[in-house]
């Protein structure tokens, strides 16, 4: 393997998510989140290369959590090795206020599409059943985590979290380069510029399958180039 | 709600087949079954021997396939498929594939494969043509030219190194080199290779330089000689020699001397040792002489396969090697019993006149007379002659033909006119039985003596044929009596008789029929040629067969000819006696995929010619 990448964390410092799901699991009001958290996580100890992943991501109205909602998630799983088409999953939601038109410019979802879609709320259950005990990998958290734990708090009062491998983050260090060392600007992190350092085929975006299918490509470059499958899941998760 | 992977499904829908498939509603659930993998530069997609149970698509990247001899066959981009070739096999692959750059690949499982196979017409259809495209590369990576360009250097070396320590006097490495009559000597220090001696050194700077006998070999060697490598090709070894001037080229293997190759190894490779095999035959004054030589001849035969050679240069050396044989014994029964009384035109027939003579053939030969010719004052002499040749051929190995045609049957030994009668004869009035025994008459070739009554017997059986179109319906018709041997699910079909009841003829059922099918066409478009490949070409001009099945012919042929030779070459080593009946099981599975595909394409070939001289209708 070549050069590694991989937090150096203390013993203590070590992010577990398996202790967390447990805590969770108790706090967690009854119903399909209690239940999802207490399905548990696996250990943190975990080799990557046993680990269940799962590709995520979503289209929404906008770009702030607390306004903004969720119309279109897509799900595909993988291991470190493996894309599987077989489990991909779609959702479309119809949001409580109406798309405005800039939004329906980007993701290309129609009013009249998402007109016949149930609300969030409806499907939720189901995307928690499909998220149980995965590790999920999306290019850039902040937002995917950001808007399915304010969906979570509106629809179950509590909310939810769970573990993620971030691609954007992956390239992050792993192109990183002291000041002195850098010549120029620093390379992008928008997931198409990403996929293009690893010769991946560009892709239309803002289709969440498309999307949540392109971040899974590019975490498997990312670790045939960057990852040791056989580090624990702990150094990498965050 | 149901999942559509678009951007995985539009991927696969621009390219073939997918691309003409496009309304059947299979290719959404195939898609849905996708796995997608990331394979780095230079890793294995299938490993050499591996099984396969994997299409594979190239959504990205670009790999190489390797034979298994781990010889490069071809390269393939973004948007071919692969594997496909194990799968119709059960899973054994023969070939393997490596990521030259980094790729993503679309894999789908194989029984989506086998089912679209069944199922999609568009589908099977497109692999069905990729098999004759396959063919070819497969035949074109084996490379068959210039045998310098594909043997190993190893393949030059004639004796196990000769050496001499480091330590040696020069006098004591020039002992050594006289009593093993070699030009050059290995210099080694514990086994291992520290410089080289020629002739050359010894002359330069030892004797001029009046250098005492018990000076060092270390002194006047090359230190750190030029050295190649077992696997290298012969043509790497050639280019280093002129590069650097030197006329010696240590070999080594994981870092040991195994031999050396000099200029004159690789000037007698070239010659592949036919040629003076033929200059040979022409110095021997006596039958045992000849005999002697051609004892020889299965070595010339196994060094040829050796070297690479393809079955058009075999063939070609074979049959030059057998018209030597002929020419010189009639030269010897004219020395013998003296000047012809009338001129006569000695012919060979079948595979001789073709010039696709093998190791192992039968005498097909007659003669053609002068129209001077008398029987009552000629005959006795022209009978003397060709039994004293006929049986002396025998003697050098070219067994007496069965169906007796043979220059020395009477009946075969006639004049022009009466030849040009008989074929007239044969072609106005064809009759199926006969033709399938005269068949060989229309490969006819003049050998020795007065060739232009060879030439003119020709123009007029090519005459002939083209005006009387129902003969050529009679020889498609016989050209299509003997089938390819496969049957349902592409499995070999065996001959199933005493001790061939495991094998299938080669000749018989896979050359044969070409070389029917092929002369076929010559006579219908007027070839003047003999040789089945030039026949192909005078075919492939006149425009008699569809684009690219002419290829086609010529690929299969080679392929089948390629495997007999090799397996005659097999059994000339295991001290057999060489035939056409191959057993399927000894085959490799890459052998045995081309075979098949090679049969096919006969198969298909005899179709065609059925329907294009198919005749009046009875």
């Amino acid at each position: 393997m070549g050069k590694l990448l991989m937090k150096n964390q203390s013993k203590e410092g070590i992010q577990d998510w398996q202790a967390m799901f447990a805590e969770w699991a108790e706090e967690a009001p009854e119903g399909p989140l209690k239940r999802y958290y207490q399905a548990g996580m696996i250990a943190p100890q975990t080799a990557l290369q046993d680990t269940p992943l799962l590709a995520l991501d979503l289209e929404t109205t906008g770009l702030d959590p607390s306004q903004d909602e969720i119309i279109s998630l897509g799900l595909i799983p993988l291991s470190h090795k493996t894309i599987r088409c077989q489990g991909a999953k779609y959702w479309m939601a119809k949001p409580q206020c109406s798309l405005n038109a800039e939004s329906v410019t980007i993701h290309e979802i129609t009013h009249s599409e998402l007109e016949e879609a149930p609300r969030l709320h409806a499907i939720l259950d189901e995307i928690l059943l499909a998220l149980t005990h995965q590790v999920i990998v999306v290019h850039c958290v902040a937002i995917e985590r950001q808007f399915l734990l304010e969906a979570s708090m509106k629809i179950y009062g509590y909310p939810l979290y769970f573990p993620v491998l971030d691609t954007m983050d992956i390239e992050r260090q792993a192109t990183f380069k002291p000041w002195w060392q850098r010549f120029g600007r620093r390379p992008s992190l928008r997931l198409d510029a990403c996929r293009q350092r690893y010769k991946l085929p560009r892709y239309k975006a803002h289709h969440a399958l498309t999307d949540a299918l392109s971040s899974a490509e590019l975490l498997q470059a990312q670790i045939s180039y960057h990852m040791d499958p056989n580090a624990d899941i702990s150094n990498y998760w965050v | 709600m149901d999942v559509e992977l678009t951007e995985i499904l539009e991927a696969l829908c621009q390219h073939a087949p997918f691309n003409e498939m496009a309304d059947d509603p299979q290719l959404n659930d195939m898609t849905k079954e996708i796995e997608i993998r990331y394979v780095r530069t230079g890793e294995w997609v299938i490993a050499p021997s591996a099984p396969n149970s994997t299409l594979y698509f190239i959504r990205s990247g670009a790999l190489e396939v390797l034979s298994k001899e781990n010889k490069l066959i071809r390269r393939m981009n973004e948007g071919e498929l692969f594997g496909y070739y194990s799968l119709l096999r059960g899973g054994k692959s023969s070939q393997s594939m490596r990521t030259i750059e980094d790729s993503l690949l679309y894999c789908i499982p194989a029984r989506w494969f086998l089912k679209l196979y069944e199922e999609n017409d568009i589908f099977s259809d497109f692999f069905e043509l990729a098999r004759e495209v396959r063919l070819r590369v497969a035949m074109e990576s084996q490379n068959s030219d210039v045998s310098l360009m594909t043997c190993p250097v190893v393949s030059l070396l004639r004796r196990p190194p000769i050496s001499a320590d480091m330590s040696s006097s020069i006098r004591n490495a020039a002992q050594v080199m006289a009593e093993h009559r070699v030009s050059s000597l290995l210099i080694t220090e514990n086994d291992e290779l520290t410089g080289i001696v020629t002739d050359r050194d010894l002359r330069t700077r030892a004797v001029a330089e009046g250098l005492p006998y018990d000076t060092p070999v270390s002194e006047i060697m090359t230190h750190d000689p030029i050295v190649m490598d077992s696997g290298d090709y012969a043509s790497e070894a050639v280019l280093k020699m002129m590069e650097r001037n030197v006329h010696h080229i240590p070999i080594v293997k994981n870092g040991r001397p195994i031999g050396v190759v000099s200029t004159g190894d690789i000037i007698q490779k070239e010659s592949h040792g036919s040629v003076y095999l033929i200059s040979d035959i022409y110095k021997q004054t006596s039958i045992e002489g000849l005999q002697s030589i051609s004892r020889k001849m299965t070595h010339t035969f196994t060094q040829l396969v050796l070297a690479d050679a393809n079955t058009q240069m075999i063939g070609n050396a074979m049959s030059h090697i057998g018209t030597a044989f002929v020419k010189r014994l009639l030269q010897l029964a004219e020395e013998k019993y003296g000047p012809p009384p009338v001129p006569y035109c000695f012919i060979a027939l079948g595979s001789q006149a073709r010039e696709e003579q093998t190791i192992k053939t039968d005498q097909d030969n007659a003669l053609i007379l002068s129209d001077k010719y008398n029987k009552k004052l000629h005959g006795e002499y022209f009978e003397a002659l060709t039994d004293w040749v006929c049986n002396n051929l025998d003697k050098c190995g070219y067994d007496l033909c069965t169906g007796d045609i043979m220059a020395s049957n009477p009946r075969w030994r006639q004049p022009l006119s009466v030849w040009k009668d008989n074929f007239s004869e044969w072609i106005q009035k064809p009759k199926a039985e006969a033709l399938l025994r005269l068949s060989i008459f229309f490969d006819l070739r003049g050998v020795y003596g007065d060739k232009t009554l060879a030439l003119q017997l020709n123009q007029h059986i090519r005459k002939e044929a083209q005006e009387h179109s129902g003969f050529l319906t009679f020889m498609a018709r016989n050209a299509n009596q003997r089938k390819p041997p496969l049957g349902f699910f592409r499995q070999f079909v065996l001959d199933g008789e005493g001790e061939q009841s495991r094998t299938f003829n080669l000749k018989e059922r896979g050359i044969a029929p070409i070389i029917d099918i092929v002369r076929v066409h010559a006579l219908a478009c007027g070839s003047d040629k003999l040789n089945t490949l030039e026949r192909i070409e005078d075919i492939e001009a006149a425009g008699l067969l569809p684009n690219g099945r002419a290829k086609d012919l010529t690929l299969a042929l080679e392929m089948i000819g390629m495997i007999r030779i090799q397996h005659q070459k097999e059994q000339i080593e295991n001290g057999e006696e060489p035939n056409n009946h191959v057993n399927p099981e000894n085959l490799s599975s890459f052998e045995k995929r081309n075979l098949r595909d090679a049969f096919h394409i006969v198969s298909r070939q005899q179709e065609f010619i059925k329907f294009r001289y198919a005749g009046k209708r009875s």
